[in-house]
């Protein structure tokens, strides 16, 4: 088409005057996609995040930003106490890890061990065996359950593990179970370690007294999780009363969730605005580059009507000048935003929380590309009219 | 002799610019009729009116007073997309500053109008190559206008204003930019085209470009003055 072969000469004329004339819409399409990728990388993350994490539990610790949150921490006496006195509470483990070298036969591999109840710490499914039984963590049963990647560590010709000893320093637990394999991120780690052992038998071997990051609570109707969190809270404070001023915090899925959309929310905001902002300068850019364009151009113009041209042709001249201009700014934009999002998606989202999150990238392109239009429409018109309107015998004299 | 005949049909034609509140009287009641196949030259002091009465002719300017009919058609009552048709179809214009498009080939220059009438690029290719090749400029095609002189830039021009075919060819001083020498090699072109029946209207005031045509009307403040058919030229007038 003519009109686009002599837009693109025009364009490739004033490459500079391009390439700045397009800054705007390039920064405006990449903040768009960027929201777009944010926004799933976001939910995709908070599911990868606690994806695992049981729904019928929380947390609960001392408020570490108080002066003195040593007199407030938990012990295995506190725990004892909530599994008895407190409504709702099916159990009680206590939050604690410990780094070990872990054997089978003559395979070791370093492990964390940590304390587990009878409930369900995670949702992952088992793949060899189950969940301890309340008769073996009442019973102080020496048994454990290995996350799936100590299991490929320790049996690397995926052998049936179930029955096999696993040593721990001088300690011997039977394997009874084998967790799935779970979504591999950086941070689903920190909700269970590699070996669970049940919290009697973990306090009795591996506590002797020490702190507790806090405590898994498991409820028995989620319904009524909230009440239960205070609940607990008041019965630490109780307990710890004769500390002045103690504070816990609890910490759910559920308000976890609000925390990190009340996050994405303000970012997208600061994102959206930065977009709009950059599309409405670049509309205002366009529409600049396209009046000084006309004024340039005056006599080009009188030249193009005086031989027979309609004003639909000179506006349609403008206008396909216009949308090349926003096709190469979206082009541009849409690659930079693209491999942004790609790589945080990939390098971020996906090592952080091991969840892989369809990126609505066809989304993405078509929003932002139908603003990038829209705006260049909107902001090409006028000066493309002007064009359309000029008089021809005044734009012929122009000089 | 039948109206429909008529290249030009110009009738008590005024017109008035307005710069505010001054106004200037350009034509002052001008009437002549050109018929297919003349060539007549337009004469006349500086100011006198010769380019306004151009743009008349040429749809490029709206009379103020009068009734001009162009082949037939009563060109005052049409919109600007119609004038811009008529511009396309039935005349072509030649300026004296050549008024080609900058950075754009010989060809493409001459294309342009086949362009806005619709044709295809091969076919606009092909014609316009062709109407180069008519004004002996086939092989430079591809040069763009500020390599060519100004008499071949002339010679694009014509060829671009003929591309249509038009009823019409139009040139307001066309040898104004131009030796004496190109110029007399512009008139044997005109001279050509009005041979094989082409209408030709030319604006000048040099009287040995003006001997070329076969009608000379000479205007004065607005007026015509004088309207005579030279004499060699009588004996091949249509009338
Ligand atoms: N756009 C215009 N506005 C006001 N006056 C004009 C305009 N164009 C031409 N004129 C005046 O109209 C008269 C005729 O001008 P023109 O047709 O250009 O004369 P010529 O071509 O014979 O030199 C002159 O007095 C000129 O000053
Ligand atoms: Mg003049």
């Amino acid at each position: 088409m003519l009109y686009f072969e002599e837009a693109l000469r025009v364009l490739m004329a004033n490459k500079i005057r391009t390439l700045l004339t397009i800054t705007g819409l390039i920064i405006g399409v990449g903040a768009v996609i960027a929201i777009q990728v944010l926004g799933s990388g976001m939910s995709g993350a908070v599911e990868g995040l606690l994806g695992g994490l049981a729904d019928n539990s929380f947390f609960v610790q001392p408020n570490v930003q108080q002066g003195d949150f040593q007199k407030a921490a938990m012990h295995e006496k506190d725990l004892a106490d909530l599994r008895i006195h407190v409504a709702n509470v099916s159990d009680v483990a206590p939050l604690s890890f410990v780094r070990q070298l872990a054997h089978v036969g003559h395979g070791h591999s370093p492990a964390v061990l940590f304390a587990a109840s009878a409930e369900r710490y995670a949702t992952t499914p088992f793949a060899f065996g189950g969940n301890f039984t309340p008769d073996q963590v009442a019973a102080r049963a020496t048994v454990c359950i290995l996350s799936y990647k100590t299991y490929q560590k320790l049996f690397p010709d995926n052998s049936d593990p179930l029955g096999k000893s696993l040593h721990v320093a001088n300690r011997r637990y039977v394997i009874t179970g084998v967790m799935a394999a779970p979504r591999t991120g950086v941070l689903n780690a920190n909700f269970g370690g590699d070996v669970a052992i049940p919290y009697t038998v973990y306090e009795r071997d591996w506590l002797q007294g020490r702190i507790l990051f806090g405590a898994a609570i498991y409820v028995i109707d989620q319904s009524q999780m909230a009440q239960t969190e205070v609940a607990v809270i008041n019965e630490l404070r109780n307990l710890h009363r004769n500390v002045k001023g103690i504070q816990y915090i609890t910490f759910d899925k559920k308000t976890f969730n609000q925390l990190v959309g009340a996050v994405f929310g303000v970012l997208t905001m600061i994102v959206g605005l930065i977009g709009a902002v950059s599309l409405l300068v670049a509309g205002i850019g366009i529409m600049n580059i396209m009046l000084v364009s006309v004024t340039e151009r005056t006599r080009e113009i009188g030249i193009r009507k005086a031989i027979g041209a309609r004003k639909g042709q000179i506006l349609a001249q403008f206008f396909v000048e216009a949308l090349l201009l926003c096709g190469i700014g979206c082009g541009i934009g849409l690659a930079l935003g693209l491999a942004i999002g790609y790589g945080v998606n990939a390098f971020a989202i996906v090592k952080l929380t091991g969840s892989i999150t369809a990126l609505p990238w066809l989304r993405a392109t078509l929003i932002a590309v139908t603003f990038a239009t829209i705006v260049t429409l909107a902001f090409g018109t006028y000066p493309a009219y002007r064009a359309s309107n000029l008089d021809p015998i005044e734009a012929l004299r122009y000089e | 002799m039948n109206n429909l005949t008529r290249a030009i049909d110009v009738r008590d034609v005024t017109k008035v610019y307005r710069n505010g509140a001054m106004e200037v009287p350009a034509l002052r009641g001008v009437s002549f009729v050109i018929e297919r196949g003349e060539y007549v030259a337009i004469m006349g002091p500086s100011g006198s009116g010769k380019s306004t009465l151009m743009n008349i002719i040429g749809c490029l300017d709206r009379l103020t007073e009068g009734s001009y009919r162009l082949d037939g058609t009563d060109v005052s009552a049409l919109d600007d997309n119609q004038l811009a048709e008529i511009r396309l179809k039935k005349l072509g214009f030649v300026f004296q500053g050549f008024n080609l498009l900058a950075r754009t080939d010989a060809v493409k220059n001459v294309a342009l109008p086949l362009f806005y009438a619709g044709l295809s690029a091969r076919e606009r290719n092909s014609i316009a190559g062709a109407r180069l090749a008519d004004v002996g400029l086939g092989d430079r095609g591809h040069h763009k206008p500020q390599e060519l002189s100004g008499g071949q830039q002339q010679r694009v021009a014509i060829a671009r204003a003929l591309v249509n075919n038009p009823a019409v060819l139009l040139a307001d001083e066309p040898t104004g930019n131009l030796d004496s020498t190109t110029s007399e090699e512009i008139m044997r072109l005109f001279g050509d085209l009005n041979a094989g029946g082409r209408t030709i209207i030319m604006v000048t005031h040099d009287e040995e470009v003006a001997s070329h045509a076969k009608r000379i009307i000479r205007l004065r403040d607005g007026l015509i003055v004088s309207d005579e058919r030279s004499a060699v030229a009588a004996g091949t007038s249509p009338r």
